[in-house]
């Protein structure tokens, strides 16, 4: 047989290879890079794969460990972690539900605005679904709330943290589209592209995150029209509505002011997301300590979080690079590009396939393996084919947030699996996460025949 | 057995200390990067070195706690199957994990980045910006450093397994436990 056919052969199978042995749970990371060692010999064996081809991990590595824009990611994840030790998503929700008690849906209601609200101030998705199927689950029960809405609606609203810019995933992907496309145009003769950043992702980002919260918003008060046994209103007592203005300017307003401060400065370019960053960080620890939440113990606790988190997250990065490298040199790259840019149906019909991959993908793993593979070996040929690099990060961060919701291995479905109450069925959890994704899909087809949603603000910021 | 299990536990103390005090550049991150923002925009100054401190200490930081973060079970899994499996079952999946995945992907960068590292020694390298860290030399031994921790830890989960498997999960070392019946809210830090 020709090598080359070989090469292609093998570099196919190992992506079915990765995606069957992860399913072991052996940590993904690890399997990552070891399945691909195993096909890497393989390929040595048939002549295909040259192993010093694993000179360039090294390099590799160390540019992870001094890229200034992936910086940004420990900072994020210690500001959320810091916010969240502080207990300032319970308060929130105390005070939202206090707001919107009266109205039907109104805990529904206030649960999607939290939601948005942690989403825009961390890019940590578990620790907003537990904390908020730890408070307002039973809240909604309690008032006698359909469970599956009320699991829904918390499963959807606690993931927004994926596609609300500070997002960890767009971060990511930021760095990875800026380097794919500037190779891109150079290959295409541009030799001055326009560069794309972070922080253009971000602003990318922000109305389809305001379109997905207008959505979740839209489903609750749907619900509450044509069906009101779903969601009752909670009446609040007298003595507590006056106290609502002094709650909310305690519990609202600092964290508000801390968000628009951060995702302020960037959208508005005075300062970069890592820069933006070190300010969130700084300032949750100061709202954590105006609260007197900010002990050493919760310091502690907040390091070696932010600590793990980051490294576990990095660490699958390291692990992908295993991968890429012998995908690419076994030929797998010509695969795909052969594939994609020979569609009937040009880039369209290409970015349409790559979505379609990556939402069945979600359904087994988890948003970070899916883009340090996927992104790799498809956005060259994607980004060559004249797809706005900022528009197909945004459109695979929101497709990405689906993989989260979707049964049966969606992270946010067992956070709020562990902290729901015993008697709640996981088949209502399981129910009530449908209309959501349907509306995650209806969100991805809004973008995908308007992508002016997307590029129109970083278009405008870049002047 | 025992021996074997002191063998563990004596890893699992390395990577405890070593996870707990690299956690700290957490923090020294966050300050550093402050004080150049505060710096730059407050003050018209900067220095390039300091640019490059808060940037290196972050892959100093997710290198060196990498080990701790396994101790701790945070790399995360696709455990739809992992999950509800029995101990002994895990065990075994640990087991082959270890040989199969994790000690080859070690064994392979550590192999191909010992000569990388040797190099930046042998010249002292620095930091490729002007006026920026001396001691680049020490950054990249850090990846070195992280395939030995994470292959000790490594170990460590292949002993758990074998204990656990010969009907001596008594002698697991306390930190590494499986926990009888997993759920996934046990640590809800896992998705970022």
């Amino acid at each position: 047989m020709d090598p080359v056919v070989i090469g292609e052969l093998l570099a196919a199978l190992m992506f079915f290879g990765v995606i069957g042995f992860l399913l072991l749970g052996f940590p993904v990371a690890f399997t990552l890079a070891g399945v691909s060692l195993l096909f890497g010999s393989v390929g040595m064996a048939f002549g295909v794969f040259d192993p010093s081809n694993f000179g360039s991990l090294p390099n590799r590595y160390i540019g992870f460990m001094t890229n200034e824009v992936l910086v940004a990611v420990p900072l994020f994840i210690f500001m959320g972690v810091m916010l969240e030790r502080s207990q300032i998503a319970e308060q929130l929700l105390l005070t939202m539900s206090k707001l919107f008690g009266n109205m039907r849906g109104g805990l529904g209601i206030s649960v999607v605005l939290v939601g948005a609200m942690l989403a825009a101030s961390t890019g940590v998705v578990g620790a907003t679904v537990v904390t908020m199927g730890l408070i307002s689950l039973p809240a909604m029960l309690r008032a006698g709330y359909d469970p599956k809405l009320a699991t829904g609606v918390i499963c959807a609203s606690g993931t927004l943290g994926q596609i609300i810019p500070p997002s960890t995933v767009l971060i990511f992907m930021g760095d990875m589209l800026s380097g794919i496309n500037s190779q891109v145009q150079m290959a295409k003769g541009n030799f001055a592209p326009t560069p794309v950043s972070v922080g253009d992702l971000f602003a990318g980002a922000l109305f389809p995150g305001i379109l997905l919260v207008s959505l979740y918003l839209g489903f609750v008060l749907f619900k509450a029209v044509t069906d009101p046994a779903s969601c009752p209103a909670t009446p609040v007592p007298a003595d507590e509505k006056a106290d609502l203005l002094r709650e909310i300017a305690v519990a609202l307003v600092p964290p508000l002011l801390l968000i628009l401060a951060v995702l302020g400065s960037i959208l508005g370019g005075i300062a970069t997301p890592t820069e933006a960053a070190s300010v969130g960080a700084v300032g949750a620890m100061v709202l954590a300590a105006l609260r007197w939440r900010l002990s050493f113990t919760i310091l502690k606790q907040t390091m070696i979080a932010t600590a793990t988190i980051t490294s576990m997250v990095f660490v699958i990065l390291l692990g992908a690079s295993v991968f890429s490298v012998v995908f690419r040199m076994m030929g797998g790259d010509n695969l795909v590009h052969e594939f994609l840019s020979n569609l009937p149906g040009g880039p369209m019909a290409a970015v349409a396939v790559v979505m379609v991959i990556m939402f069945f993908l979600g359904f087994i793993l988890d948003t970070f393996e899916i883009i340090f593979i996927v992104i790799p070996i498809t956005a060259p040929v994607l980004l060559a084919l004249d797809v706005d690099p900022i528009w197909l990060g945004v459109m695979v961060g929101v497709n990405l947030q689906t993989s989260f919701l979707t049964p049966p291995f969606g992270f946010a479905l067992f956070y709020l699996r562990g902290v729901a109450p015993a008697d709640l069925p996981t088949s209502a959890i399981y129910k009530g996460i449908l209309p959501f994704v349907l509306l995650q899909i209806i969100a991805i087809a809004i973008l995908f025949v308007f992508p002016q949603l997307v590029t129109w603000l970083p278009r405008l910021i870049a002047g | 057995m025992r021996f074997l299990a002191g063998i563990a536990k004596l890893i699992c103390a390395v990577n405890l200390i070593i996870g707990k005090t690299f956690a700290w550049l957490a923090l020294a991150i966050v300050i550093i990067c402050f004080t150049v923002v505060v710096q730059r925009y407050l003050f018209a100054i900067s220095y390039v070195w300091m640019q490059d401190l808060y940037i290196w200490l972050n892959g100093a930081m997710f290198t060196a706690v990498a080990g701790f973060a396994l101790l701790r079970d945070d790399h995360v899994r696709v455990d739809i199957f992992y999950r509800p499996a029995s101990m002994a079952r895990r065990a075994l999946i640990d087991l082959i994990g270890v040989f199969l995945f994790l000690l080859p992907f070690c064994w392979v960068v550590y192999q191909y980045s010992i000569p990388f590292v040797i190099r930046a020694w042998s010249y002292q390298e620095g930091s490729a910006n002007v006026g920026g860290m001396p001691g680049l030399y020490v950054l990249k031994t850090f990846i070195i450093g992280f395939v030995t921790l994470i292959a000790l830890q490594g170990l460590a989960m292949a002993i758990r397994s074998v204990l656990v498997l010969s009907n001596n999960a008594h002698l697991v070392p306390k930190s590494i436990q499986y926990s009888p019946d997993r759920i996934a809210a046990d640590h809800p830090q896992g998705a970022v």
